[in-house]
């Protein structure tokens, strides 16, 4: 799983000629849409931006203007608390829509921030909302699509309030694998979780420092290997189980292994 | 008559953040559905049941809870009546988390085919629908800063707010107290604190002047003092909606 597409998502590179085909493919994969559907999501005014990393897609109160979907890179989630702590919240991946709950939300509770450089295509909001409304199928594709968002919180909301820090990582090393494998951006090479210690550490709740310590017991047990940020499971079947790792919460068409576990 | 409709709370808490026709509100009001109690900590719906139809809470609370493979519980969200309980289920088909009654509650349940047929038809409702999931996905996101960055006196104050604001939006203050069934052990699994943690810090709640809680009633005497405490914004609740 070399990560290609984060890597030269900012490039003029990429192919612009479909950008929503990947949000396209991330609906499909629990929705089936007719031909008029897809063309209809296809044709929808879009504009595209390429963005550096650290640039903010949404900031917290924001009033909404348009959706936007990653087409390539990476994102997350955040909140600030009062006394200045981050907690992220969830790991964008290409295909992902960013911001689909501001369709009908007048006002955004949190903020989105790229992980990596991105393309980014943004719909007006209101092109969204007649959408969805003129058709049932793509509606209840889209509601799919935020529901599965709102399963893997829930589970986010397990795993920083019940489990131990090693658990805590393994698990979101597993979520990401699987989601990435999922929307066919995985590569038997491993992959690259294009965050920081320091970011680690704020979606699991945890120090850097704590992070740092996990990361090195996981490979000394052999079940991750790392070069750089390239991480390759190297026991894909004991990683899920420090994680307690069940795949229910995604949502996924199809049994419950995972290609992953051939590396 | 629709005095004796049981899913009139639940249209009339639609009814604040969504313009109803007169079509949407007799669609609403003839919903099919079953009435059925549980009593304290009974199963309303299991993790992994396929879903033949969703849940409106009409009275008595109810909580979302997820349990690890060590038996550990965490709890996820809790619920108050006229709220869904499981209406993700009705697009998702099968349930990931368990839910389960807090103290004797009574429910309605809609076939999920009923409640789909009406979404479609009405793109009101399924407005309605919407708005709802996605508060509940803003409520979980609050809930994992809650867990996973706040302080344990903080979070507990946090959690106190967030249920005396929905009890509040569904008219259930009765002059600054308000039911509150929670034992401090579902308040432990919900805030990813030990049981013996949660006392002492409602104890210094207490002690602080900010709450009362005496059996089974939560009475809010510093209202500004508890947000302050608990770094409450209410955004996330969209209630303004």
């Amino acid at each position: 799983m070399n990560l290609a597409p984060a890597h030269t998502c900012g490039s003029s590179k990429i192919s612009i000629e479909e950008p929503l085909e990947i949000f396209l493919r991330e609906l499909q994969t629990h929705s089936p849409l007719s031909s008029d559907d897809r063309d209809a999501i296809l044709r929808l005014p879009i504009r595209l931006r390429r963005l550096d990393a650290h640039s903010y897609l949404v900031r917290e109160g924001d009033i909404p203007i348009h959706c936007c979907i990653l087409v390539s890179g990476y994102a997350y989630r955040q909140k600030v608390t009062g006394d200045g702590s981050r907690q992220i919240l969830a790991v964008c991946i290409p295909g992902d829509a960013i911001d689909f709950q501001n369709m009908f939300l007048d006002i955004s509770d949190h903020a989105v921030q790229l992980l990596t450089r991105a393309v980014v295509a943004d719909i007006p909001r209101d092109a969204m909302q007649e959408l969805v409304l003129a058709r049932p199928a793509i509606g209840v594709a889209v509601i799919h699509s935020t529901l599965i968002e709102s399963s893997v919180l829930r589970e986010w909301v397990v795993n920083v309030g019940r489990r131990d820090a090693r658990a805590r990582i393994a698990h979101i090393l597993c979520e990401f694998a699987v989601r990435l494998e999922s929307r066919g951006l995985a590569s038997p090479d491993g992959f690259e979780l294009p965050m920081t210690q320091e970011q680690l550490a704020d979606a699991t709740s945890l120090t850097p420092v704590h992070v740092n310590r996990v990361l090195k017991t996981l490979q000394a047990d052999g079940l991750i290997s790392r070069q750089r940020r390239n991480i390759q499971f190297t026991d894909w079947r004991a990683l899920q189980e420090v994680a307690d790792f069940n795949r229910r919460y995604l949502h996924l068409p199809g049994e419950d292994e995972l290609a992953v576990a051939a590396i | 008559m629709s005095q004796s409709n049981h899913l009139e709370p639940l249209l009339r808490r639609w009814s604040k953040h969504c313009e109803f026709s007169v079509e949407d509100r007799d669609a609403i009001r003839s919903l099919p559905y079953l009435r059925k109690s549980f009593g304290k900590d009974a199963y309303i719906v299991r993790e992994g049941e396929r879903a033949t139809e969703c849940t409106v809470l009409l009275r008595g609370f109810a909580y979302r809870q997820k349990l690890l493979s060590d038996g550990d519980r965490q709890i996820i969200s809790f619920h108050i009546p006229s709220e869904f309980v499981d209406l993700q289920n009705g697009v998702l088909g099968i349930a990931d988390h368990n839910v389960q009654s807090l103290n004797h509650s009574e429910v309605a349940t809609i076939p999920r085919s009923a409640l789909l047929e009406i979404a479609d038809r009405h793109p009101n409702i399924r407005r309605a629908m919407w708005i709802d999931t996605l508060i509940d996905s803003s409520i979980f996101r609050e809930w994992v800063v809650n867990v996973g960055r706040r302080d344990s006196r903080t979070r507990i104050a946090h959690l106190l707010c967030e249920l005396v604001l929905r009890l509040r939006r569904i008219g259930a203050d009765k002059g600054g107290v308000f039911d509150f069934p929670l034992t401090q052990e579902q308040l432990a699994d919900a805030t990813g604190l030990t049981a013996v943690h949660t006392n002492r810090t409602l104890q210094t709640l207490r002690r602080e002047g900010l709450i009362q809680l005496t059996s089974g009633n939560l009475s809010v005497l510093d209202w500004e003092g508890l947000r302050e405490v608990g770094d409450f914004d209410e955004l996330y609740l969209h209630q303004q909606l």
